[in-house]
């Protein structure tokens, strides 16, 4: 397969080269170039708007890519203009949304599922048993989906996008409204098909999760990709370690505030970031426990500085 | 039973497109049968209803119709409107809200089925009701002794090409409507007059020229004539033309629709 692309050699998953979409003169996505390395997470976050679910429906064909300037999409040496049923066929794909048959029953809805994959019953019923297994849904087997929870639909889901055996895993918001219970049990089940050298795509909101899961992502903001790295070196590299969320800004001093690198100002809060913990405790003095927090700083303040602060929409 | 979830494929290619397409028909066909007690007891009373209170008691004050009695002349044509409407609620409504509001297409367009597949499937799905519901009526009307031909007994494969082309339509129709209750223009301005104007409820040659040419541009004229043809054991070239407008129909409308589909649905 396609050995020009280099894909065998650096064991790539994903290529993506100068790839842009646009919808009626806009563009969702705006030469985007990324390579994802097989059974590695890669997250793809970004606000709302940014081009993240245009990207991951370019990849699996289910948008179309602008053809006006030569961008390419190699998905394990397919292109999904061309080969569109090849990729999907190998991959599995969780929707932002459920789209369960409500009225049948787990069983059948994986049933149901197998068979697009030309899977036949007797194939399929083991798979499915191991799958409810994995997704610790045995108990639910003969239930409707309507009688399960908004975790159980989830967890349902992820088990069906299993169940052709996926090299690629395609997650979109996996965990949006979920309890941090199922929220964990999910993550772990990732990192556990990660290992067994499963490919995964995650498109999230939740800075946590994509720093929990991925291996290295990218950041866009208006179809563009803004930072691209491992997480844990771009916050290192980009942000000041150390952050303090002031809740009471009238009663800092301006004169505290000399240690800070940065500050942003919201309407009630104040963040002052710091490369050292000693000036941010310096900075501290004179405030109660409850006026402020120090802690290290995340993905997340890295996202808000790379991003801004202003809604997207 | 594997213990890990190994990268290993149960088979090396995505299935072929019949089974891609009999794999759509065969989650329609689950879901449908869900509820087979409230699905599939309409199209046995519907026609009871319709053959005795227009039949028996408007049949009294109309004569016979081309040597036949009025109740045996509705009874050859009632086969059909049955699969119309199946077909069309099934591609109509039924799409529309798999498209719009289930959003069960997405998930199954996320399995290695293409758009196109899963249109093709559903047309399969809603010919199949229709031979169904077209059966259904025969089983009903049998008994009362008003299909005089043994061939009528074959009639209800009509059933499966009126389905078709009317799923084409259906589907042709859903592909520009954007708001469910547009779909009331069509089921008034063009399923409802249909009815009336097919040559079901009186023979077309009553009507003015003018209206029986318009008529001919209707689909379920053709889908009657070919329920009649069998019935009385007729087949002439009005048939043939009937047949012939049939497939065209079915194809070209069809080909277009699930185009437009597909467009509304990949961006």
């Amino acid at each position: 397969m396609v050995d020009n692309w280099g894909l065998q050699m650096k064991k790539l998953a994903i290529k993506i080269e100068k790839v842009s979409k646009s919808f009626m003169g806009l563009k969702a996505v705006n030469n985007l170039s990324f390579e994802v390395e097989t059974a590695t997470c890669f997250g793809l976050l970004g606000p709302n708007g940014a081009g993240k679910s245009t990207t991951m429906n370019m990849i699996c064909g289910k948008a179309r890519r602008d053809t006006t300037d030569n961008g390419t999409i190699n998905v394990f040496g397919y292109d999904p203009e061309k080969n569109e049923l090849d990729i999907k066929y190998l991959s599995g794909i969780v929707p932002q949304e459920n789209n369960l048959d409500l009225e049948l029953s787990v069983l059948n809805n994986l049933l149901i599922y197998a068979r697009f994959y030309g899977i036949k019953k007797n194939d399929a019923l083991p798979r499915i048993e191991y799958l409810l297994d994995f997704m610790e849904l045995t108990e639910k087997k003969d239930s409707k989906i309507r009688t399960l929870s908004g975790g159980m639909q989830r967890r349902l889901i992820i088990a069906r996008a299993l169940i052709n055996e996926p090299k690629l895993l395609i997650l979109d918001e996996p965990t949006t409204g979920l309890d941090p219970q199922v929220r964990q049990l999910i993550w772990d089940k990732m990192r556990q098909l990660k290992n067994d050298g499963v490919t995964i795509l995650l498109c999230t909101h939740y800075m946590d999760e994509a720093y929990q899961l991925s291996d290295s992502l990218i950041i866009m903001h208006n179809g563009k990709k803004v930072l691209e790295g491992n997480p844990i070196s771009l916050v290192k590299d980009n942000i000041e370690p150390w952050v303090m969320e002031v809740n009471t800004p009238d009663k800092m001093a301006d004169t505290r505030l000399q240690g800070a690198q940065r500050i942003e100002r919201t309407y009630s809060r104040m963040m002052i970031y710091a490369d050292h913990i000693d000036e941010l405790n310096q900075a501290a003095k004179g405030l109660e426990d409850r006026d402020y927090m120090l802690r290290q700083s995340n993905l997340e303040d890295l996202f808000l500085k790379t991003t801004g602060r202003n809604l997207n929409e | 039973m594997n213990s890990t979830l190994t990268v290993r494929k149960i088979k090396s290619h995505p299935p072929s497109l019949v089974s891609r397409v009999l794999s759509v028909w065969f989650r329609h066909y689950r879901v449908y049968t869900q509820n087979l007690i409230s699905n599939g007891f309409p199209p046995f009373l519907e026609p009871l209803f319709f053959l005795a209170g227009i039949g028996l008691g408007l049949g009294r004050y109309v004569g016979l119709i081309d040597g036949t009695p009025y109740v045996i002349f509705l009874a050859s044509g009632i086969m059909a409107p049955p699969a119309m409407f199946t077909a069309t609620f099934e591609c109509t409504f039924g799409t529309f809200i798999r498209l719009v509001f289930d959003k069960n297409y997405d998930g199954m367009i996320s399995s290695s089925i293409t758009v196109r597949d899963l249109f093709a499937g559903e047309m399969l799905f809603a010919g199949t009701k229709g031979l169904v519901f077209s059966a259904s009526v025969l089983c009903v009307i049998y008994p009362f002794k008003l299909i005089s031909s043994p061939l009528g007994l074959l009639a209800p494969i009509g059933g499966f090409f009126t389905g078709l082309m009317f799923a084409a339509l259906g589907l042709f129709i859903t592909s520009f409507v954007k708001n469910i209750n547009h779909f009331n223009f069509y089921f008034t301005g063009v399923v409802t007059p249909m009815f009336f104007f097919s040559g079901l409820v009186f023979p077309l040659d009553s009507l003015p020229p003018y209206l029986q040419h318009t008529a001919e541009i209707l689909p379920l004229t053709h889908s009657i004539r070919f329920f009649r043809a069998f019935c009385f054991n007729h087949f002439d070239s009005q048939f043939a033309f009937s047949c012939f407008y049939i497939i065209i129909f079915t194809a070209v409308v069809g080909i277009l629709a699930i185009r437009r589909l597909e467009k509304r649905i990949i961006s």
